[in-house]
This record gives C-alpha cells, sequence and structure tokens, in this order.
C-alpha cells in the first residue's frame, strides 16, 4: 500500500528536469539558489506508551534554486535529504515526489515547478506551495496546505502538485487551484510516541487514497486599509479518518487511513487599527462522506508589533453542525477551542525570544513553546527550544503529555 | 535615494528658495525619476562593535506619493528572498507586505507596526516609505554649514492626522544641489535616528548620496548603506509591484 519508491517513470523525467533546472546557472545571470544544513537534537524527559526512546538526533540538508531565463518564466526547485536516528526518516534511496511515504523520505523533491507571468496573469504548474488565509496561529481555509505531522507539534508544510492561476485586477485578485493528484498529511508513526493509540499492537493497513482531483477559488480584495477574501475548496481532507479492524487472535489492530471529501465555504480578513490588528479566518466544511463530521472552525486574533516586540492573541473555535466522526487524527480541530498566542522579542540583530502557546478554553489541556535564537556569525545559527505540553488524556494536548521535549538546533546557511 | 529615507512627496508648486516648502520641493524636483532601482550594500556595527552585514536590492516605480517599492533581500543566506512591498498613497499611510520563502505567503504589516526595525537594521519600516507633504509642516530653522558644506536646516512637524514614530524631524539641505545632507528624527523630545548623508554623485543628472549612516541613538547602533548598481528611469512594470509579484518573482 506504501508507495515507498515513489520517483516512478513519470518521475524520472521529473527528476532530470529538476537536474536540468538546478544544473544551468552557468548559462544565465537570473539563478539565483540556498539553502541550509540543519542539525537537531531532541530530548524527552520521559519515555512514552510504545516508545522508549529519550533522544533523537536527526539532518537535513535543503537546497532551493530559482532560474528565470525569459522575463515571463520562471522554474523553481528544491530537494531535502534528510536522515536520523529514531527511523522517521525512509532508510531506501529513492527519490520521492508524491510525499506519500508514512516515513518522511530521506530525499525528496520539495519543489518543482514552472510559472508564466504576463500582466495581470500568474499561471505555475508543478509541486507547489498555496498558502491561504490571513491569520497566524491556525489557517481554517488553508485547504492545499498538507504538512508532515510525525512530530505533532513541530510540523511543516508538504508540496503539492497543482496547477495555479491567479488574475490581478487593481486591488482585487482571483486564484484558481486545480489538483489532479492527493497529497496527504504525513501522520505519526504508529510505533512511536507522537501516536496516542491504545495499548495493544497496531498494525498500519495502508490508505485509500482518493481517485479525484481537488480544487478551489479565492478571491481577495484589497481595500483601503483592509482587505478581505472569500474561498471555496471541493476535494478531500488531507488528514484521514481512522477505520480500525480488530484481530482477536492474536489481538491486534488494523488501521486503515481514508481520506473524506470534504467542501469547504471559507472567508479571512484582515483590519489594522490605531492600536491593533484585527485578524479573521473562518471556513464551514461539509462532506458526503457518512463516517465525517461537518463543522465551522473560526479564528480570530489581534496583534500589535511595538517596537522589538511582536504580540499576536486569540481564539480559535469550532461548532459542530452534523457530528458523525468516530475515529480520526485532525490536529487542527485539536487546535479549536482554546486560546491561542504568539509572542516575540528581537533582542538585538543576533538574538531573539519566541513563546507560542495554545490553552484550551477549559483548562483540559496546554502547549507552550519557548525559544531562543542566536545568530553565531553571519551563516551559524543556534536555536534552542523547549516544549510543555500537559492535558487530560482525552484532550487533544493532554494525549501527548509525556511528549514534552528540549530540542536544540544548529543551522548553516548558504 | 533621498526618498528612502525621507521622501517628502512634494506637490510642485512655485515658491521663493528661501521658503521651507519650496526648497523642499525643489529637493524632490531635482530628485524625481519615474523609477529607480539600486543594490544597497549595509553593514549594522551594534553598540559593540559587531559587525553584520546585509545586502538587498531596491526598486521604485513612480515618484512620490503614489509610488510603489520593492525591496528584496539577496544577503545573508537565512534572509534571502524575504521581500517587501510598499504602495505609498498621497493621502493616507503606504500598505506593506512581507514575503517570506520559508512560510511561503505574505503578511500584511499593520501601520503601527511601523517603527520596528527593518529586518534588524537600523532603519525602521517607517523610514522606508515615503510622505506626503501635505501631512507635515514645514519651518525654516536656520542655516549652517554642515562639514564645511552650507545648508539649510529645516523642521517639519507631523500633522494631527498622520501617524507617525516621529514628532520632529529636522533636515540639512545642501544649498549647492538641494540634496539632504542630514536627517535627525526626534520623540518626544528625544532624538531617535540620524540619518547622514555622503559620498555625493551626479547620476543620470541626479545629485544622489551613495552611501548613507543611519544611527539608532537608543540602541546605540548604526547601519552603514552604500548604494551600487545604481540606476534612475528604468523601464520597470507596473506589474512587478504586486503581491503576486513578490510570490513569484
Amino acid at each position: 500500500m506504501w508507495n515507498r519508491h515513489s520517483c516512478l517513470s513519470w518521475n524520472r523525467h521529473s527528476c532530470l528536469f529538476l537536474l536540468l533546472v538546478l544544473a544551468w546557472p552557468g548559462l544565465s545571470q537570473s539563478f539565483s539558489q540556498r539553502g541550509f544544513f540543519e542539525s537537531r537534537f531532541i530530548g524527552y524527559p520521559q519515555t512514552a506508551p510504545g516508545d522508549s526512546g529519550r533522544a533523537v538526533a536527526s539532518g537535513l540538508l535543503r537546497y532551493e534554486a530559482a532560474w528565470k531565463p525569459l522575463s515571463n518564466w520562471r522554474f523553481a526547485g528544491s530537494l531535502d535529504a534528510r536522515t536520523d536516528t529514531h527511523r522517521q526518516v525512509e532508510r531506501a534511496w529513492g527519490l520521492s515526489w508524491q510525499d506519500r511515504d508514512i516515513r518522511r523520505p530521506a530525499f525528496a523533491v520539495r519543489r518543482l515547478s514552472a510559472t508564466y507571468r504576463r500582466g495581470p496573469v500568474t499561471f505555475e504548474l508543478g509541486k507547489q506551495f498555496i498558502r491561504w488565509g490571513k491569520t497566524d496561529l491556525l489557517n481554517p481555509t488553508d485547504r492545499f496546505a498538507p504538512r508532515d505531522y510525525l512530530e505533532v507539534v513541530d510540523n511543516d508544510f508538504l508540496g503539492v502538485t497543482a496547477a495555479r492561476l491567479t488574475l490581478e485586477r487593481g486591488g482585487d485578485t482571483l486564484d484558481l487551484v486545480f489538483q489532479p493528484r492527493f497529497t496527504p498529511s504525513r501522520l505519526p508513526l504508529l510505533n512511536q510516541r507522537w501516536v496516542a493509540l491504545p495499548d495493544v499492537p497496531i498494525r498500519d493497513a495502508g490508505a485509500h487514497y482518493p481517485g479525484r482531483a481537488q480544487y478551489g477559488a479565492r478571491w481577495n480584495h484589497i481595500g483601503s486599509g483592509f482587505e478581505y477574501s472569500f474561498s471555496f475548496f471541493d476535494g478531500f481532507n488531507h488528514l484521514p479518518l481512522l477505520e480500525p479492524r480488530v484481530e482477536l487472535t492474536p489481538l491486534r489492530v488494523h488501521l486503515t487511513r481514508q481520506y473524506s471529501r470534504m467542501r469547504m465555504y471559507g472567508a479571512d480578513a484582515a483590519l489594522p487599527l490605531k492600536w491593533l490588528t484585527l485578524k479573521a479566518e473562518t471556513a464551514w466544511f461539509t462532506s458526503s462522506t457518512p463516517r465525517a463530521d461537518e463543522y465551522l472552525l473560526y479564528v480570530i486574533q489581534l496583534e500589535r508589533q511595538s517596537g522589538e516586540w511582536f504580540l499576536v492573541g486569540g481564539y480559535a473555535g469550532e461548532a459542530v453542525t452534523a457530528a458523525r466522526r468516530r475515529f480520526d487524527f485532525s490536529p487542527d480541530r485539536g487546535l479549536a477551542r482554546a486560546f491561542l498566542a504568539h509572542a516575540g522579542y528581537t533582542i538585538d540583530p543576533h538574538r531573539s525570544l519566541a513563546l507560542e502557546a495554545a490553552v484550551r478554553h477549559n483548562g483540559d489541556g496546554a502547549w507552550v513553546r519557548f525559544e531562543f535564537s542566536h545568530a553565531l556569525t553571519a551563516r551559524w545559527r543556534a536555536i534552542a527550544s523547549f516544549s510543555l505540553i500537559r492535558g487530560a488524556a482525552d484532550d487533544f494536548f493532554g494525549q501527548y503529555r509525556r511528549n514534552s521535549h528540549a530540542a536544540l538546533t544548529f543551522r548553516y546557511s548558504f | 535615494m533621498s526618498r528612502l529615507l525621507f521622501a517628502l512627496a512634494l506637490a510642485t508648486l512655485a515658491a521663493p528658495a528661501q521658503d521651507p516648502r519650496g526648497i523642499i520641493e525643489e529637493v524632490q524636483k531635482r530628485s524625481r525619476s519615474t523609477s529607480q532601482r539600486y543594490e544597497g550594500t549595509l553593514r549594522v556595527i551594534n553598540a559593540r562593535g559587531r559587525v553584520t552585514g546585509k545586502r538587498w536590492r531596491y526598486d521604485r516605480l513612480g515618484s512620490h506619493g503614489s509610488s510603489k517599492a520593492v525591496l528584496r533581500f539577496l544577503d545573508p543566506a537565512e534572509v534571502r528572498g524575504v521581500a517587501l512591498l510598499v504602495l505609498n498613497h498621497p493621502q493616507r499611510s503606504s500598505d506593506q507586505w512581507m514575503w517570506t520563502p520559508a512560510l511561503q505567503r505574505e503578511r500584511r504589516i499593520a501601520f503601527q507596526d511601523r517603527r520596528t526595525r527593518f529586518f534588524g537594521t537600523d532603519f525602521s519600516f517607517e523610514d522606508l516609505e515615503e510622505r506626503d507633504v501635505d501631512q507635515y509642516d514645514l519651518r525654516l530653522d536656520g542655516q549652517e554649514a554642515l562639514g564645511g558644506v552650507p545648508c539649510w536646516r529645516i523642521e517639519a512637524r507631523p500633522k494631527q492626522s498622520k501617524v507617525s514614530q516621529y514628532d520632529r524631524s529636522l533636515l540639512w539641505v545642501r544649498k549647492d544641489h538641494y540634496v539632504y545632507w542630514r536627517i535627525e528624527n526626534y520623540s518626544r523630545g528625544s532624538l531617535l535616528r540620524r540619518a547622514t548623508y555622503s559620498d555625493i554623485e551626479n547620476v543620470q543628472g541626479i545629485w544622489t548620496a551613495r552611501t548613507i549612516q543611519m544611527a539608532d541613538l537608543r540602541q546605540d547602533s548604526r547601519t552603514l548603506l552604500k548604494l551600487e548598481k545604481l540606476e534612475y528611469n528604468l523601464p520597470l512594470k507596473d506589474e512587478s509591484f504586486t503581491l503576486q509579484a513578490l510570490r513569484v518573482e
């Protein structure tokens, strides 16, 4: 079921194309590149059911390049190479395009796209990142942005293979997206600490990926000192419903992932006021899948940047309009019904502090992350962080209460 | 380049040379161009003498109150690609968005945020926007030789409708070429930032200071900005100054 070696024949052409793009700098002045190598060490004070490991080390090399051979054309590519000590990274050497692997691939095409731009029209085709929404803490309308949730609270976005047409006229922008191939979010590994399931042997029984394409549209208007947008999405939730099948002898649970149909009606707005900026985002999700809930997510946040301080505070709420689900993995809804905050302070050009927090409105769960970042030289940066997770066992945060951790990251940028 | 720091977007009205408004209008008239591009090389020197290098490319289309500008970082590597879009409006504060490649999204920056230092330099966000002369009261404060160069000293105070971190600015304008030679920005009687101009050159008929030092007096730090590859009146396209352009350029 798992497509571990996803550099298929079609993708070989993609890989060749990527190599051509990345190897072309000598022919053009309009070539730019950047990247970093990052090594990260995580320490967990507590063990977790099914995972006695307390220390994890990982390394990531990311290379990004962009080439603009003509004024209207731009090609962009990005490659990841990574490894780790905790088997979260695939040991096979295949180059992954699809991001459907349960582990992080050792080598992955993170982005590979061609963009044509002429006047008010922009067309991008290929693997790319599409971000919708205006709030910072949670983006309900961000439907083309699956994530890697292997470590639930430290997640990263995955690119999607799509065609994106954007039309701009004055302060109005119309964004049309067609995604022919579904990209799911990557879930925590079943035999590791970020899965909070009953203490019985669980076997991954694979996934049923949707065959149908997804599409969406977003209209954004920039007015005199404010902006707002409306969005629509028709496709599938990139977060799965989990379908368990119990085998009694021996006792074992087979878990299948299914991705429910989803239709989204969304809106977001930003309104700068004299002292604060008000940002809001909401989306109503309907589904024709019998086991999937229908619900509304909303985020209201206030932000202010004052001198070297950056402060964001808000509330993420949820209203279930049709309750059907039994068993799923949905960190976006896990963040709802909570007060959310983000604060940053720039000590000087080389050092900064940050704090992120989510506290359940009834006090049942909380997650707080502190971070200190220090630029050691022009290229080297060290980041120390500590994540504290507390709560009841039936709370989204609380289920990870044994996963509080400290992390130290060294990054070399080039 | 003077626009980068304090480009008062002035309407062209005839005025006597000793009239502060007339002087500033002459500054604007002589520096007017349809577009501008340069690469800025920055050295940020903090209170302990530690030096950080940065480099950005600045593109501007239009002039004075209704111009558009994009500033894109070229170095250091960890901020390469970060870009700022500024849309100036003659009658209200500018709109600004920041594009961060790592997040793949733009973020609107609200006008109450603009006293924040711009990416660890001694320029604030407000220092990067143009301002409308109608939003300031100007007064000739005197004349003096600054570094041996005769200058007019003009006081500029924002009108009540103008949102600014500064309640008073002093502008030194060279009498020979009508260019800014020093700008001091005050808040509540304290000097916050001082911009000092040097290396004046005639570029395509426009007298331009090629080096600007911005000092943050509270932090005891300073940023030295050198303008390289400076060009005026390039055929820049309007479509390069949009949110889409931030994403795909």
